[in-house]
């Protein structure tokens, strides 16, 4: 028996020993653990929709402009692929036209030259009707896009041989007109749908599935794939900006789980990780402090009302008003009701910053400012105020306007007429969690508010359908313009939960609009929302002097926040840990994170 | 063999592939009842790009045509079509790179659970209401009542996180070592307290006193007579255990990050990957079916007297 013992312990040692011997032998190493997500749905540039998908891209292909850090640490957008980042000549009829050259040398992880045509031909691949791709319209500035899009009743597309308004006059010259200028055009060029892909690679179309077919023209290439498991990717040493490269080999474990993404982190197997347990959060913090990171992120939390949905009670009387903008004030009130300072603190718990406007932090605004700093009246920031000293007065002042239009007993100090209402949202302990105090607040004055959760599909459907009264909601931006945050609200917007213009509302001529202080001769009274809200997207979109158009953004944010149907909470963050022993990290505002810059030191 | 026997599974084999075919028709039609497509994100995809993927993928038929189109293909040519999550992949493919890696992890643990319970059971049983006995009895309570995700956690936290002796990922080397032992100890007691009882029982019998009284070797009488008839319910605990296994390990790799099937099973639920969760329920279902068909023939070979009838 003892010797069976000592027989146990000598394994056991050596075991130990080694498994710290691995780690200690070498002072630095150039090979770093991430686990950003499980197995991503694609990496090919063009199908990809997934930010966990977009960080491997970004370290696999090189687009004609990138993110990267200044030397102050600031994020900037360089040219990558092109020599330079060139101003936009504007052709007579408005469409502006860009001219790109492609740096010297750049060559396909097989050895072949990164032609113009190549980024021509991906441009059109990816905004083809035929690829069905989910961020095709990311390309809806450029010139020809709608020919390029457009489908029959039977999915086929209208015009199979319309292409893009991009061009390769020779092998190193791209030629692209859009149809209005924008001001994010250089952040759409680091967009991984923008980016190169061959034609003879991408024919077949399991390419992106393996590493034996996937050639990219990046800083690394795709070195091994097990599904499932783990990505590997290493330095590739023809990418024309190799020498700036300092970590050799990335490995991405393919985990979606965030306890077990955290055993891998607490025991220094894995040095990154891009998501933490909700319900340890709180802990991290203090036993983390440095490690564990909170980072803005464009997009918002919100609650989303059904504008269909009818909140009044049947026994009223409104004699001439418009029952519309009774509802608009009833869920304007509602939204004043919710302490986002609780909620940011409380529950999320993630360092979010409490929303006083549906355009979220981290956009900016004409001059360089933060837009939602602007947004709101004259000399406020927001709609309403989120300092935590103006709740209260926000809380009676919402009582009062309620008071107008429902019962309330002074007694009990609750509502008595209030239609019970049910609270949509998709199964998340977090989503869980905010529904429950929404309702506790409501309860507490006497309007009853029940919790339904759906699996996320059948969520995603419900809301769309508009099968709803109110709703969790939440929107993440694809690149610094607060159009991203407006355009998704016109009548026909896939993302248009809130069913403005749809249903019952189609006929709704409630809403004004009126331009002529802008120079357009738009004046509507008393219009629908496609009459209104409509034409001000359409205007924004094609307009091409900047702070009219910034302008006419926060007329658009006005118009959408006065219907009440958007209540947001929170401006969202992107929580990740990181060990102490890598340098050079850096995320972008889109969440995608960096790593060729990195070094670990042990 | 006789022919009666033959006869039997003939009708069991038949009797299962009813029971696949019954799988697959439920499955496929309850699938698209569900609202929520495969192509819904958070981000609404334009209506020509929606379009323009249904029809590449056949879902812009009526479901009663695109169901009669997947039988065929799967009667055949064993094609069960491409994933609509993870772009690019053949179903079969992704279950099989899946099936790989749990059937590993399943056998083992399996063929752990069987060793040691029916060790530990035996022992047990031998050394009745001695203190080994009292001690496995404690110990396997323990494993029967604790869920695999407690015992599964404090692994993690005990020799991944305190101890670092052991990876706490399934992709690495030595990364299945915590998940097999986790999936193993539940049958593990389940056999050893089965074992226990049931050779309990076989030792009080006849003829194990009439092989004392005629002076057979203890280790004769253990072997030879005991053992052999004290498995019986441990073979048919058999399909259960691998039912057990195969739903177990759903936990298990979601807990270990092990890149088994049981992991694609619930991403691709929630992710509305229809061929893929045709994919894997028809292969999971045939895999029980086929291991309870198993686990009656064994039945029979242990014991000639059943008779099936």
């Amino acid at each position: 028996m003892k010797k069976v013992l000592a027989l146990l312990l000598v394994v056991v040692m050596s075991v130990a020993v080694c498994v710290s011997c691995g780690k200690t032998d070498s002072s630095e190493k150039s090979e770093i653990n991430v686990c950003l997500a499980s197995e991503p749905d694609t990496i090919d540039p063009a199908l990809n929709s997934a930010v966990d998908g977009a960080t491997l891209i970004a370290h696999l292909f090189s687009g004609l402009s990138k993110w990267a850090q200044d030397d102050a640490g600031k994020l900037v957008i360089v040219a990558d692929a092109a020599t330079e980042l060139p101003a936009p000549v504007e052709n007579d009829d408005g469409p502006v036209t860009y001219t790109y050259t492609l740096k010297d040398g750049l060559k396909w992880s097989d050895g072949q030259d990164v032609k113009a045509s190549d980024f021509v031909f991906a441009w059109n691949r990816a905004a083809s009707a035929a690829l069905g791709a989910d961020y095709g319209y990311m390309f809806d500035v450029v010139k020809g896009y709608d020919e390029v899009s457009a489908v029959d009743d039977d999915g086929n597309p209208v015009n199979p041989d319309a292409k893009l308004a991009v061009e390769a006059t020779d092998d190193k010259t791209i030629v692209v007109t859009l149809s209005t200028n924008v001001s994010y055009w250089n952040e759409l060029l680091a967009f991984p749908t923008y980016f190169p892909v061959r034609e003879d690679v991408v024919a077949s179309e399991n390419w992106a599935t393996d590493p034996s077919t996937y050639v990219s023209n990046g800083a690394y290439k795709l070195s091994s794939w097990d599904h499932n498991s783990l990505i590997v990717l290493e330095k590739n040493e023809t990418y024309v900006d190799a020498a700036e490269i300092k970590m050799d080999k990335i490995n991405f474990y393919l985990s979606d789980d965030a306890n077990n993404m955290l055993a891998n982190f607490k025991s220094g197997d894995w040095q990154l990780i891009d998501d933490v347990p909700t319900n340890e959060i709180a802990s991290l913090k203090t036993e983390y402090p440095d490690e564990f990171k909170i980072a803005g992120q464009i997009g918002t939390y919100y609650v989303c009302w059904n504008i269909n949905e009818d909140i009044l009670p049947d026994t009223l009387e409104l004699g001439d008003k418009d029952p519309e903008e009774a509802r608009e004030e009833i869920r304007n009130a509602i939204s004043l009701l919710f302490d986002r300072n609780h909620i940011v603190n409380d529950i999320a718990q993630g360092g979010q910053v409490p929303a006083s406007s549906f355009v979220a932090m981290g956009l900016t605004d004409a001059d360089g400012s933060e837009f939602y700093k602007n947004a709101g009246p004259e000399g406020t920031v927001g709609y309403y105020s989120v300092e935590e000293s103006a709740y209260e007065d926000n809380f009676n002042a919402a009582v009062e306007t309620l008071k107008n239009y429902y019962t309330f007993n002074e007694q009990d100090q609750k509502f008595i007429d209030f239609p019970t209402m049910t609270y949509l949202y998709n199964t998340s302990e977090g989503h869980k969690a905010i529904g429950e105090y929404l309702q506790s607040v409501l309860a507490g004055i006497g309007i009853t508010m029940n919790l339904e959760n759906q699996e996320w599909a059948t969520f995603l459907n419900t809301r769309k359908e508009g099968n709803y009264s109110i709703a969790r909601n939440g929107w993440l931006a694809d690149y610094n313009d607060p159009i991203s945050f407006l355009d998704m609200w016109t009548t026909v917007s896939g993302n248009n939960d809130v069913q403005f213009g749809k249903g019952a509302a189609a006929d709704l001529k409630h809403y004004s609009l009126d331009l002529t202080e802008y120079g357009y001769d738009t004046k509507v009274e008393n219009g629908t929302w496609a009459e209104t809200y409509d034409v001000l997207i359409s205007t924004i979109k094609t307009c091409s002097d900047t702070a009219v158009r910034y302008k006419l953004m926060h007329v658009a944010e006005d118009m959408l926040m006065a219907t009440g149907c958007i209540c947001p909470l929170y401006f969202y963050t992107d929580l990740y840990m990181i060990d102490d022993s890598v340098q050079g990290f850096f995320s972008n505002p889109l969440g995608y994170k960096y790593f060729m810059y990195t070094t670990v030191s042990k | 063999m006789n022919s009666k026997t033959v006869l039997y599974i003939v009708k069991r084999i038949a009797l299962a592939i009813l029971t696949v075919w019954v799988v697959i028709t439920v499955t496929f039609f309850v699938m698209h009842a569900v609202p929520g497509g495969p192509f819904m994100g958070e981000k609404a995809i334009s209506p020509g790009a929606l379009k323009a993927l249904e029809a590449k993928y056949g879902m812009d038929k009526p479901v009663w045509q695109q169901y009669l189109t997947y039988l065929k293909d799967i009667v055949t040519k064993f094609d069960f079509g491409p994933s609509l999550k993870q772009r690019g992949r053949e179903v079969i493919d992704v279950i099989f790179d899946g099936l790989k890696v749990s059937a590993k992890l399943g056998l083992i643990a399996a063929a752990m659970a069987l060793v040691t319970g029916v060790v530990l059971g035996a022992v047990a049983a031998l050394r009745r209401n001695k203190f080994i006995d009292k001690l496995i009895m404690v110990v396997t309570t323990a494993f029967v009542s604790l869920p695999s995700f407690i015992i599964g956690m404090i692994f993690l936290i005990v020799f991944v996180i305190s101890l670092k002796v052991l990876p706490g990922n399934g992709a690495t080397a030595g990364g299945l070592i915590l998940p097999v032992i986790t999936l193993s100890l539940y049958p593990m007691a389940y056999i050893t307290r089965l074992m226990r009882s049931s050779m309990l029982d076989v030792l009080g019998q006849d003829y194990i006193r009439t092989a004392k009284a005629k002076g057979v070797a203890k280790w004769k009488i253990i072997f030879g007579h005991a053992m052999k008839n004290s498995l019986i319910p441990v073979i048919t605990y058999f399909g259960p255990m691998i039912a057990y296994i195969v739903t177990g390990s759903i936990v298990v790799e979601q807990l270990f990050a092990v890149p088994g099937i049981g992991r694609t099973f619930v991403s691709c639920i929630i992710n509305r990957d229809y061929p893929m969760i045709m994919g894997t329920t028809i292969i999971l279902a045939t895999l029980v079916v086929i291991m309870n068909l198993v686990s009656d023939i064994l039945y029979k070979v242990v014991d000639p007297r059943i008779n099936f009838d």
